[in-house]
């Protein structure tokens, strides 16, 4: 049965999901830039490190003037790059997410305005091709939870790294590493899938 | 249908704030999709927001605790939750919010400037619906930053409500894990018995510099730094400090002894070093109290020997020394044995306060008797008045080993007969032969007393009387004896011939009045040490005041303590020991770490008064001392000053047993032997003259021996020719002039 507010409802559903897959795809290619450029960081700190360790007074290298003082501000002028290269994408992550946001705001609002025609039977009917609206709004609600997570927890991870703690610099790409979840990856693909009949029909 | 049952939550909804429902169930609620819905458990309450169940099956609920009441938990068994148990509520968008934040590690929280953490935490609340006084958890995210205890919320209005973008976050403070988890356990605190005014005391000390910080600096006062609780063992010092905390909130850091102690030259003043270290920064939190437990065995005296020990000792003392006023925790210390502290540590500055916690007295065993009896089944005819009376001495400890034991036993009887469980008068009696208070376990004038009845011994009834009137009645009626004014005799003489029942007396006496009963005799005191026999008589006396009422009894006083003025070496041990007795009977006063109770009793938040003092004097007035019971065979022999009054003031005289009481003797002595008919029990009294009481317990022995003899070891009877037989082989072993000597009073 169709009422009339479903089918805008719907529309809208399919919308969302046009922009969450293609949103996948830019986060996914934005997060693997991402990779190399903290090993670079991971680098740079093991790199400053190293020259706090050694004594340059003791070495051959004594008769270069300020030898210690160039080497560690080309180093930290390396690490600002690197940095501000992140905070780049990180932006772009920013902009995934927030789009992600708007449209299942947008599609929950739509929701709130008909709630009175839209009753709980017309909401979990489902059939073979189109899954019930709770449920593909459920998945909506899920995959906006899940970038706003993984922004968040990246975002953390960045703003607690201090210039002056070569430590946590240094172990900052494993942790980044560390923070990947294949699995909410792979349920946001299998959501896709699962709404692939619907968004072919009609 | 009435009811759902309540499921463990699905993975996949973690964080999600969404509890399952069945559609039949939404629609009769009137709730839409994700509409915000109140449900209350036994524990709390829980705001969710509702959706229809993917499996659309009715009766069952599963809900993820985003937003609940702090410290709930999900029982792990499925429990049912009835309809009027969900009620969904409004969730108007809020203006402001004002809530806490709780992060794991305190490295976070100094590392981190506060405005990430807000912008942080305003990300990660949006579009969560929450509710007055609830907690937001965030471990989902997997982050530093755990709970967010929601204070205010305005609109004032609503109870609840949706946290948009717009919504204005204010953070009013930021806790670590620790800590906040801390406050969450003190609900279920352990209430003491009977240590009311001293907890008040330490409570008012860590109070005070939180509550009015500002007064205290601009009187120039700082509020005392340490305190040292002084008592003897088992009494609850380390449970009175962990009560404290529990009720203040605030953190404790505990050093026992010597776990600070380490192997290498150094390594236990880092430790202790550390130890400060910790307590300084959970002091940054809030309050924070340092607990050092067993200090005698942290910091004796410095001696010139011991070079590691000197070390610590002055590690500690430079460190109490260098809190500044910005360190604001307070230093504990617990010790049974305060006079081995070294005396640099009790001056103010360090150990400003003393707190002597004593053994408890009547009323304050009878508290820790009913904290102790509440959480177990007791029948209601379990007298606690009654217990309290028999547990003189006992400490805290002791009572708990007691309660332990009669529960045991309890348990005993009924594994072999399946009856409900409850802990009986009956059972509290048997656990009480077992457990022996502590006080008096190292003593060295343990006996093991087999009680003897007053009917067991013949005669003498007007010495039983007499012993009665000294021993019993001043502990059974306190109240008469304050009334009149009276205080209980100091000590009392037995004297009288030998063989005549003195030490039966005593033993009686002990045994019908259930007040600790100490004995000792010269054997036990005697050392090859000089002074080592002084030592341990002050201490037996020692002893025997911690546990009042008290026997000492001193058996063949003539032996032990000689008389000064017919001795021939003027400093022999017999002169030593006299004086040391003469002193502890009538000295000057018990010693300062002696006193029992505490007298203070502080009136702060209305907490009502202790017992009334006119109460606790007549209870404790008149057994304050102990009393000492003689028996001698030679009352010249001893010293005058002894027996005057004030020392041992009832001095009786215990004669052979005459006509009747020699009767009664030799029916005690045949009871349990089967004599023969034809024995006549009054002839044979009136032809023991002069025989004592042991003399006719031989008598009886040797006739049966004699009828053994006789029948060839198959006799069942003893015959009064028997009795005349033995009787004509015996003498008195007492003679007229001994008893004419005895009858002079001595001098």
């Amino acid at each position: 049965m169709s009422k009339p507010a479903v089918i805008p409802l719907q529309q809208a559903i399919k919308k969302s999901f046009q922009c969450l897959e293609n949103n996948q795809k830019i986060w996914k290619s934005v997060l693997a830039e991402c990779g190399p450029l903290m090993v670079s960081l991971g680098n740079l700190a093991e790199q400053s490190i190293a020259l706090s360790n050694v004594q340059l007074s003791n070495t051959p290298l004594r008769v270069f003037p300020d030898l210690e003082e160039r080497l560690r501000f080309k180093q930290q002028h390396a690490i600002d790059t690197v940095l501000g290269k992140m905070n780049e994408k990180m932006s772009s992550l920013q902009s995934v997410r927030d789009s992600i946001s708007n449209q299942v705001s947008g599609v929950f609002q739509l929701y709130e305005q008909n709630t009175e025609s839209l009753d709980i039977p017309t909401l979990t009917e489902r059939s073979a091709i189109t899954p019930s609206i709770s449920d593909m709004l459920e998945w909506l609600q899920d995959a906006d939870r899940h970038y706003r997570q993984e922004f968040l927890r990246r975002k953390m991870l960045l703003q607690t790294l201090r210039a002056d703690d070569l430590s946590l610099l240094e172990s900052a790409p494993k942790r980044w590493k560390s923070l990947e979840t294949p699995t909410a990856e792979d349920q946001i693909s299998d959501t896709l899938c699962k709404v692939s009949f619907f968004m072919e029909s009609q | 249908m009435t009811s759902v049952r309540l499921l463990s939550v699905d993975p996949s909804d973690r964080g999600s704030q969404r509890c399952r429902l069945g559609p039949g169930l939404m629609s009769a609620l009137g709730l839409g999709l994700g509409s915000p819905l109140l449900l209350s458990v036994p524990g709390g309450s829980c705001l969710c927001t509702a959706w229809p169940r993917s499996d659309l099956t009715e009766g069952f609920l599963q809900l993820d605790l985003k937003c609940c009441s702090p410290g709930l938990t999900l029982p792990n068994t499925p429990t049912h939750l009835d309809l009027d148990q969900l009620s969904p509520v409004p969730c108007p968008k809020l203006k402001g919010l004002k809530i806490t934040v709780v992060v794991q590690g305190s490295d976070f929280k100094k590392n981190t400037p506060p405005r990430v953490i807000h912008e942080l935490v305003k990300d990660m609340m949006r579009g969560v619906y929450v509710h007055r006084s609830h907690v937001i958890n965030f471990e989902d995210f997997d982050t530093e930053i755990r709970y967010a205890v929601i204070e205010s919320i305005t609109p004032d209005s609503t109870c609840s409500g949706l946290i948009t973008s717009k919504t204005a976050l204010e953070i009013t403070g930021i806790q670590t894990l620790k800590y906040y988890e801390s406050g969450l356990q003190d609900q279920n605190l352990v209430p003491l018995g009977g240590l009311e005014e001293v907890s008040l005391s330490l409570t008012e000390m860590l109070r005070l510099p939180l509550l009015y910080p500002h007064t205290l600096g601009s009187l120039g006062l700082s509020c005392p730094r340490g305190v040292l609780l002084v008592g003897p063992p088992g009494v609850g010092k380390t449970q009175l400090v962990r009560r404290v905390v529990g009720e203040v909130g605030a953190s404790l850091v505990v050093v026992m002894g010597p776990e600070v102690v380490g192997s290498r030259p150094g390594e236990s003043e880092e430790k202790l070093r550390a130890v400060f270290e910790r307590a300084r920064s959970a002091a940054d939190e809030g309050p924070c109290v340092l607990f050092l437990d067993e200090l005698d065995s942290l910091c004796p005296r410095r001696t010139a020997t011991t070079a590691a020990e000197n070390r610590l000792v002055a590690q500690l003392l430079t460190l109490m020394d260098g809190m500044t006023r910005s360190d604001r925790f307070l230093i504990v210390g617990a010790t049974n044995r305060p006079d081995s502290l070294d005396p640099a540590l009790r001056r103010p500055g360090r150990f400003d306060r003393e707190v002597i916690i004593g053994a408890p007295t009547l009323q304050q065993r009878k508290n820790i008797l009913s904290v102790l009896c509440e959480r177990m089944p007791v029948y209601p005819s379990v007298d606690l008045e009654e217990l309290a009376q028999r547990t003189l001495g006992y400490v805290g400890a002791d009572l708990s080993a007691l309660c332990r034991e009669a529960a045991m036993h309890a348990i005993r009887e009924t594994t072999k007969c399946s009856v409900e469980q409850t802990v009986g008068m009956k059972h509290f009696y048997e656990a009480l032969k077992s457990v022996r208070p502590s006080c008096l376990r190292s003593s060295l004038a343990r006996t093991d007393v087999c009680p003897v009845s007053w009917e067991q011994i013949g005669g003498l009834d007007d010495i039983k009387l007499k012993l009665r009137q000294s021993i019993e009645w001043p502990m059974r009626f306190p109240e008469a004896f304050g009334r009149l004014g009276l205080s209980g005799p100091r000590g009392v003489l037995l004297y009288g011939p030998p063989g005549c029942a003195k030490t039966t007396l005593v033993r009686a006496a002990a045994a019908s009045s259930h007040c600790s009963f100490l004995s000792v005799s010269g054997a036990d005191l005697y050392s090859p040490y000089v002074g080592d026999s002084e030592k341990a008589l002050a201490q037996l006396f020692r002893q025997a005041r911690s546990c009042t009422p008290c026997i000492l009894f001193l058996d063949e006083i003539d032996s032990l303590i000689g008389s000064r003025s017919n001795s021939q070496s003027p400093n022999s041990i017999q002169t030593r020991l006299l004086s040391v007795l003469l002193n502890e009977m009538d000295g000057v006063g018990l010693k300062v770490s002696e006193r029992r109770g505490t007298e203070k009793v502080l009136q702060a938040e209305g907490v009502e008064e202790g017992p009334s003092p006119q109460q606790l004097d007549y209870e404790d007035v008149c057994n304050a001392d102990v009393m000492v019971v003689a028996a001698t065979n030679r009352p010249d022999c001893l010293d005058s000053a002894l027996l005057r009054p004030g020392r041992l003031d009832h001095i009786i005289y215990v004669p052979p047993p005459d006509h009747t009481g020699r009767l009664s003797i030799l029916k005690i002595c045949t009871e349990s032997m089967p004599i023969a008919a034809d024995v006549r029990l009054e002839e044979l009294a009136s032809k023991t003259n002069l025989y004592s009481g042991a003399d006719l317990e031989n008598l009886c022995r040797e006739a049966a021996l004699l009828a053994l003899q006789d029948e060839n070891m198959k006799a069942s009877q003893i015959r009064h020719a028997h009795f005349t037989r033995s009787l004509s082989h015996m003498t008195p072993s007492l003679t007229e002039r001994q008893i004419h000597m005895y009858q002079t009073p001595p001098t």
